[in-house]
C-alpha cells in the first residue's frame, strides 16, 4: 500500500543517545521501529509477530510496527536514524527528510540489523 | 472536576462553605459528606445525589492527602511545572534569558529540575493546601506539562 | 557550585548548576534530559580516549605518533579533499578548519547546509527580520511553531519563551499567542491554553498556505469557503489576523516547513510572505529564528564570513578562496573528492544512501569521541575534548548571540580540545 513517510526527531528515541550509552541491542530496539494509525494497523493486517517493510526507489528496509493514534492514516512516522535514511531521496540537491513516498506491506522477515546495514553501505554482498 | 458537575451550582452557602467548587474540593479530599449539602437531598436532584454517592463509595468522609506525582519515564526536563508554579516564582534571579529559580532552593520553592528530571521537593506550600477560594483550585502544573509526566491526586 | 552554559542543544541556557570537585561532576540542577546526557559522556562507557588505525579490517589503539602520522600520510597523498562536519566544536576550531582546508586546498563546509543554512541563503535574495530569544521573552506577544516540534527537539524552548517572566510581559503565558502549523499533533501541542490556535496541515502542503495568506494580504477576500490545504476558512482568516496584528511575533521555522514541496521555490515565497506582512503592519513585525540542533551550527556561518566571505561551500585552490556553485552534495554524488576529514557528526548516518555509500569508498578521518556509524567505517580515529566541559571555546546560539562556554574538569587521558589538534595537524604539515 502507497504510504507517505515522515522521519522526526524524538526525545526518547534518540541515535546518538544509544550510541554513547548504549550497545547494537538497545540501537535496534529503540530505532528499528515504526508508528501507524490503528486502521492501518489493521488494513495491512499486522500482527505482534509480524514485521513491516517499507521500500521505495532508494532502498528497502524491516522494522517494528507500533501503534500511535496520533499519526493520521496514510502516514508513517519514524525516528531519525540510520535506518529511516535508507529511504531519503535527493531532489534537486538537496536531501528530503519528509513527506517521502514509500510501499508498505507486512513480513515475516526479521527486522535488519546495524551490522548488516553498514555491509549494504561499504558495498559488500 | 468530575464531582462539581453533579451539584447543584447555586452557590447557596448553606453546607457553610462559600462556593460549590469550594465544597467540591472537601468532598473530594474527604473533609465533607455528600449529605450536608441540603439541597442535593430534595426530590428533583435524586440522580445526581445517586452518582455522587457512587462515585465516592467507600471513600466518602475518609479524609485524604494530596499527592503530585511525576513519572520520571515521561519528564523529559522542560521545567515548564517549574517555571508556571506561582509559588515557584516568588524569588527568581534574572539571567541571560529569562529568570530562573536560584539555588541552593528558596524554603517555598515546590519543583526543582534536577539530573535531566522534575523533582518535587515539598508539598507543604502547595496552593491546594495553603490557601481557600479561587487559589485553591490550581493545576497549572498539571495542565501545562507537554508530556502528562505531572498527576495532582487524592489518596 | 556554578552557573555554567550548557552545550546540549543550540539554547545554549546559562542558568545551569553544576557542583563539581574539579575531577568529576557531582550534580547537574536546571538542565533538561539533553543537557544531562551532555554532561554524562564524560564518563559513558563508549566513550572514545584513544587513537585508533584500521589493520586488517579491524581498529587498533595506537599511539599518538602513529596516528598523526597515518594522517599525514593520507593527507599528502590526496589532491582535492573533503571536510565536513564542524557544528559541534568550538568556533576557534571551526577557523582552524578552515585554515587546514586552505592548506591542503579542500572543500569545507558545515552541516548547515543541510538543514537551517538552506533558509539563510535564501534569504539573500528576499532579506530576512531576525530577533533574540530575550526579546520575546520582554516584549512577544505572538509565537507560531511552523513544522517545529519544539517539546522534543529543544526540550526548554516553550519554558523560556512562553511561560517565563518578562520586564514589560510580566504574566508570561496569558499575554502570549502560540499558534501550531503540523501534519502531526505532537507532544508541543500539550501546552496550548483556551487562546492558542492548532492548525492541521495536510502533509507536503504548506506552499498552498503561504500562497493564500499572500493572496489575501493583497485582496481581501479571496479564500475559498472551503478552505486550504485542510485548515478551514476562519481559522485562515484569524492566522491572517494575528500576523498582521502582533506588535513583536516569532515564526520558528523547523525541518517541516525547510523539507516541504521540495522542487519548487517554498523557501523564497515564506520571505517573500513575511516581508509582504511587514510591509503592511504599521507598528509592529515578525521575525524569523531557525531551529538549529547542534550547539555551534549558526556559528561556522559567522566564521566562515568573517574569513573569506562566504557562509557555506568553501573551495580553495592554490591556497586561494575561489568562487564556486558545486556544494557538498554534488561534490559527493559526482565524486569529486579522493579522501575526507569529518569532525564532530556522523555522515554514514545522516545523508542518503547513495551519497553515504560513495564517501565510504575513500579514506576518511574521522575526529571525534563517542561511537557512531562514522567510525565503523573510518580509518583513523582521533579523539578529541568535549567543549563546554573539558575545554572553553565560543558558541553561537540558535539567534546568533554569541556565548562563551567555560572548562569544568580536566579531560580524560590528556586528549587536546578539537582546536589544538588541528593546530597541531598544520603544523606538522608545514614541516
Amino acid at each position: 500500500m502507497e504510504f507517505i513517510l515522515n522521519t522526526a526527531r524524538m526525545v526518547d528515541n534518540d541515535q546518538a543517545k544509544e550510541f554513547i550509552f548504549g550497545n547494537e541491542i538497545t540501537l535496534e530496539q529503540k530505532l528499528a521501529i515504526a508508528f501507524l494509525n490503528a486502521k492501518d494497523f489493521e488494513k495491512l493486517k499486522l500482527k505482534p509477530n509480524l514485521n513491516l517493510k517499507i521500500s521505495n526507489q532508494n532502498g528497502e528496509i524491516t522494522v517494528k510496527a507500533l501503534i500511535d493514534e496520533d499519526v493520521p492514516q496514510r502516514t508513517v512516522l519514524m525516528p531519525v536514524s540510520i535506518w529511516s535514511n535508507q529511504l531519503v531521496s535527493i531532489v534537486n540537491e538537496e536531501i528530503n527528510y519528509k513527506n517521502i513516498k514509500v510501499n508498505l506491506e507486512s513480513t515475516s522477515n526479521s527486522i535488519i540489523k546495524f551490522k548488516e546495514l553498514l555491509n549494504r553501505i561499504k558495498g559488500n554482498k | 472536576m468530575e464531582l462539581y458537575k453533579y451539584l447543584p451550582k447555586t452557590n447557596c452557602k448553606l453546607c457553610g462553605k462559600p462556593t460549590c467548587m469550594a465544597f467540591a474540593l472537601d468532598l473530594l479530599q474527604g473533609k465533607a459528606k455528600v449529605d450536608e449539602c441540603t439541597p442535593l437531598l430534595e426530590p428533583k436532584f435524586n440522580t445526581q445525589y445517586n452518582t455522587l454517592k457512587e462515585l465516592l463509595g467507600a471513600e466518602e468522609g475518609q479524609q485524604k492527602e494530596l499527592k503530585i506525582n511525576v513519572d520520571t519515564d515521561l519528564c523529559d526536563g522542560c521545567g515548564i511545572c517549574v517555571t508556571v508554579c506561582p509559588v515557584n516564582a516568588r524569588y527568581c534571579p534574572p539571567t541571560l534569558s529569562g529568570k530562573a529559580p536560584d539555588y541552593p532552593p528558596e524554603k517555598h520553592q515546590l519543583f526543582q529540575v534536577k539530573e535531566g528530571k522534575c523533582e518535587l521537593l515539598e508539598i507543604k506550600h502547595c496552593r491546594r493546601l495553603d490557601f481557600e477560594g479561587r487559589e485553591r483550585e490550581c493545576r497549572v502544573c498539571e495542565t501545562y506539562c507537554p508530556r502528562d509526566a505531572v498527576k495532582i491526586e487524592y489518596v | 557550585m556554578k552557573r555554567i552554559p550548557c552545550s546540549g542543544c543550540s539554547l545554549l541556557c546559562d542558568d545551569v548548576i553544576i557542583r563539581s570537585d574539579g575531577i568529576y561532576i557531582d550534580e547537574v540542577i536546571g538542565a533538561c534530559i539533553k543537557g544531562k546526557e551532555r554532561f554524562d559522556q564524560t564518563t559513558a562507557k563508549n566513550r572514545i580516549i584513544n587513537p585508533m588505525i584500521r589493520k586488517n579490517g579491524e581498529l587498533q589503539k595506537v599511539s599518538w605518533d602513529e596516528a598523526l602520522d597515518k594522517t599525514l600520510k593520507i593527507i599528502k597523498n590526496t589532491s582535492n579533499p573533503l571536510l565536513y562536519g564542524f557544528s559541534t566544536v568550538s568556533c576557534e576550531a571551526q577557523l582552524k578548519g578552515i585554515e587546514l582546508a586552505r592548506m591542503i586546498n579542500g572543500f569545507i563546509d558545515s552541516n548547515s547546509t543541510i538543514c537551517q543554512g538552506r533558509l539563510l541563503n535564501k534569504a539573500k535574495e528576499t532579506g530576512i527580520t531576525l530577533t533574540t530569544i530575550t526579546e520575546i521573552i520582554n516584549k512577544g506577544d505572538l509565537i507560531i511553531l511552523w513544522g517545529a516540534n519544539a517539546a522534543e527537539s529543544i526540550p526548554r524552548l516553550l519554558n523560556k519563551i512562553l511561560f517565563s517572566r518578562g520586564k514589560f510581559r510580566m504574566t508570561g503565558r496569558e499575554i502570549k499567542t502560540l499558534i501550531i502549523i503540523d501534519p502531526v499533533k505532537t507532544a508541543s501541542f500539550g501546552v496550548m491554553g483556551v487562546r492558542d490556535i492548532a492548525l492541521i496541515i495536510e502533509p507536503n502542503k504548506d506552499l498552498d498556505l503561504i500562497r493564500i495568506l499572500k493572496e489575501e494580504c493583497c485582496k481581501a477576500d479571496s479564500i475559498p469557503s472551503e478552505g486550504v490545504a485542510g485548515i478551514d476558512k476562519d481559522d485562515l482568516k484569524r492566522l491572517l489576523l494575528h500576523l498582521t496584528g502582533a506588535e513583536n511575533g516569532v515564526i520558528f521555522a523547523g525541518q517541516g516547513l525547510l523539507n516541504s514541496d521540495l522542487g519548487s521555490d517554498v523557501l523564497k515565497e515564506f520571505l517573500e510572505l513575511i516581508q509582504m506582512i511587514n510591509l503592511k503592519q504599521e507598528k509592529g513585525r515578525i521575525s524569523v529564528i531557525l531551529m538549529g540542533g547542534h550547539y555551534n551550527m549558526t556559528g561556522f556561518e559567522h566564521v566562515a564570513l568573517s574569513a573569506v566571505g562566504k557562509n557555506h561551500s568553501l573551495q580553495f585552490s592554490n591556497g586561494e578562496f575561489v568562487d564556486t556553485e558545486k556544494t557538498i552534495i554534488s561534490k559527493i554524488e559526482s565524486e569529486d573528492f579522493d579522501s575526507s576529514i569529518i569532525v564532530g557528526t556522523d555522515p554514514i548516518s545522516h545523508l542518503a544512501k547513495r551519497l553515504s555509500s560513495k564517501l565510504a569508498k575513500k579514506p576518511l578521518i574521522l575526529i571525534d569521541n563517542r561511537n557512531s556509524s562514522t567510525l565503523n567505517i573510518a580509518d583513523v580515529v582521533l579523539p578529541t575534548a568535549l567543549t563546554g566541559i573539558e575545554c572553553e571555546g565560543l558558541a553561537y546560539r540558535l539567534d546568533h548571540v554569541p556565548i562563551e562556554l567555560q572548562k569544568i574538569i580536566n579531560p580524560p587521558n590528556k586528549v587536546p580540545s578539537d582546536e589544538e589538534l588541528l593546530e597541531k595537524i598544520i603544523h606538522k604539515l608545514k614541516t
